[in-house]
């Protein structure tokens, strides 16, 4: 379909309504045909004469490609009419779900000679995360009495629009978890090179001599150096289970699925490690099988990560498996976030766990999970089996040694982190 | 690219709308009909189902703004009109054209504003503007009308043929040209 102006049924209207009567006004020697005759003809003749026949020019464009879920932006149109021929200006935006727009709808009109383009602005803010396409806009342009319409809808004019996850709130008040590092900002249960003042000790071979404190050297005769403990960094890693999504999605201030769960919840605890120096690493199963992002610390990665964890989508094609990610790295602290839902994911847990590995399990289940179809008493009864089932395997998992923990926000982990530092240095035998 | 125009998929009805579009609804359902009673009250004589079926199809064209019910509107008051009424100069057919004029522009805006949009000022002033123009000249033909059929000219057939041939050229003229003269 070519882009040209078209008469509308409005035009066809005026044309025959005032020609038919005054057609009949004439053939049947009835004047005032011809005073009904008038408005309609009068609009035909007027929007005749003022029938366009250059096409507009329009660009669309959309503000930003990527924001945090719950911020907006702007799908700006612009039309340049070089014949001052358009009156009416109409947009609709296609929106997909999880899109707000306003205008409600993504509907807006302007008279494009008194209000310009300026006005032609949506407000686009997605409620959810997620990779999106947004647009096309359907840009109508109309001229006098609506009488011509030009149209635009063209797949080329889409956008695509990353919805970064927004971080739900978390802190950790819990010391670290100790892991036999030897780099990074945390001091290490060990002495080492660093830069954290332990204590004065007698010179060993190996020390190096920029070590060597002269004042106790001198006041004792024998060789003194300065110790520091060593800084050690984490690594932790995310092992985010996207093979399931269960529960309703509302979007931001709505009800939370488990993957919006997990994703936010691992966002949130890779900004509080990654704030810290830690090093994170992220590993999702999804749809398309296994993402990574290897360990690395600093906004930019935090950056990297929360756009990989953007474009997660859950696994509709094959069930879970509970195969283990391969890789991963030994005495890493695994945070894995899944609802599990199924027997496999909790199996993973503990193959993660049989492998020397430090895991901790965010379970992000929905608590109304059970409930959030109150209409079918089948799938609610079938939840309530599910889930005492279950609650029996977890407590298995937990006897296990594995902590389950389920995700509660602000110091969801403390009191897990905590036993696991508590243990880790039982482990080593050193410093708290 | 596919390109397709508003005309042929039609505006979605994703909202209820402004107060603009409220009132501009309202009138396309609500004109129809009135436009019947006014023929009723010009010949003293109608029948209350061409009211119900007025606005039926207002109703209807309301619905479909990009259809050809309201052409089919205009059509069933004019040929009420000229069923019933006997009178050629009688001012209710001011009347009947004013309410005409009001149907057309009504049914024309509601099809240039999508559903949910808001009408600016300039678009309401403007749309207002002409159809008052377009209610004026109505009056101005009643007018032309009302003073020539008093006097039973010999030349008066002749100015009505030439009057419908005008007619017809500009019809001709305002149907369209070919689309090589549209600058595409």
């Amino acid at each position: 379909m070519s882009e040209r102006w078209q008469p509308t049924a409005a035009h066809s209207r005026a044309l025959l309504g005032g020609m038919g009567f005054a057609t009949v006004a004439v053939l049947a020697r009835r004047p005032d045909l011809l005073v009904l005759a008038t408005p309609l003809a009068g609009a035909a003749l007027w929007g005749a004469l003022l029938r366009p026949r250059v096409v507009p020019r329009v660009r669309q464009s959309l503000g930003h490609a990527v924001v945090r879920e719950g911020d907006a932006t702007t799908w700006r149109i612009e039309v340049d009419d070089p014949e001052g021929r358009v009156e009416d200006v109409a947009v609709v935006l296609d929106a997909p779900p999880y899109i707000d727009c306003w205008p409600a709808g993504g509907q807006t009109v302007v008279s494009l000679p008194d209000d310009g383009d300026g006005p032609l602005a949506i407000e686009v803010r997605p409620v959810r995360w997620g990779r999106r396409t947004v647009g096309p806009a359907l840009v109508a342009a109309t001229s006098a009495w609506g009488a011509y319409r030009w149209g635009r809808h063209a797949s080329d004019d889409e956008r695509t629009l990353v919805a970064l996850p927004r971080p739900a709130r978390f802190d950790a008040v819990a010391p670290p978890v100790l892991r036999p590092g030897i780099v990074g900002v945390n001091p290490a249960p060990r002495q080492s090179s660093g830069t954290e003042f332990a204590t004065i000790r007698p010179f060993q071979p190996g020390d190096r001599l920029r070590r060597i404190h002269w004042r106790q050297s001198v006041r004792t005769g024998t060789l003194h150096v300065t110790a520091t403990w060593a800084d050690h960094d984490r690594h932790v890693v995310l092992l985010v289970d996207a093979l399931d999504d269960v529960g309703v999605s509302e979007g931001i201030g709505g009800r939370s699925s488990s993957l919006d769960t997990a994703v936010r919840a691992a966002g949130a605890i890779a900004e509080h490690h990654i704030g810290i120096g830690d090093r994170v690493a992220l590993v999702a199963m999804a749809a398309g099988g296994i993402r990574r992002v290897p360990a690395a610390t600093g906004s930019r990665h935090l950056r990297r990560l929360l756009e990989v964890m953007a474009t997660l989508e859950p696994e509709t094609r094959r069930s879970d498996t509970g195969e283990v990610p391969p890789g991963l790295a030994p005495g890493a602290l695994v945070v894995m976030l899944s609802p599990l839902a199924t027997r496999p994911a909790l199996q993973r847990a503990v193959t993660l766990a049989d492998h020397g590995l430090t895991v901790l399990v965010v379970d992000c289940l929905p608590p109304d999970v059970a409930t959030s179809d109150p209409g079918d008493a089948d799938v609610a009864l079938l939840w309530r089996i599910r889930l005492l089932q279950r609650e029996r395997e977890v407590r298995g998992v937990e006897e296990a040694g594995i902590a389950v923990v389920p995700w509660r926000g602000p110091g969801s982990l403390d009191v897990v982190l905590r036993d696991l530092h508590r243990h880790a240095r039982v482990r080593t035998g050193t410093r708290s | 690219m596919s390109v397709v125009g508003p005309s042929a998929a039609g505006w979605r009805p994703l909202g209820r709308g402004d107060g603009v579009n409220v009132v501009v609804r309202a009138l396309v359902v609500g004109v129809p009909p009135l436009a019947v009673a006014a023929t009723w009250a010009a010949a003293g004589r109608g029948r209350p189902v061409v009211v119900v079926a007025a606005a039926a199809l207002g109703a209807l064209c309301a619905r479909r703004s990009d259809r050809h019910v309201g052409l089919v509107v205009v059509a069933l008051v004019g040929v009420n009109w000229v069923a019933t009424v006997d009178d050629h100069t009688t001012p209710w057919s001011v009347v009947v054209a004013c309410l005409l004029g009001v149907f057309h522009a009504a049914a024309a805006a509601f099809g240039v504003a999508p559903p949910a949009a808001t009408w600016t000022r300039a678009m309401g002033r403007r749309w207002l503007r002409r159809t008052a123009v377009l209610m004026a000249a109505s009056g101005g033909t009643w007018l032309v009308v009302a003073t020539l059929d008093g006097r039973a000219g010999r030349g008066r057939a002749l100015v009505l043929v030439a009057a419908l041939a005008l007619l017809t050229a500009g019809a001709l003229w305002a149907h369209g040209r070919p689309a090589d003269e549209q600058g595409i």
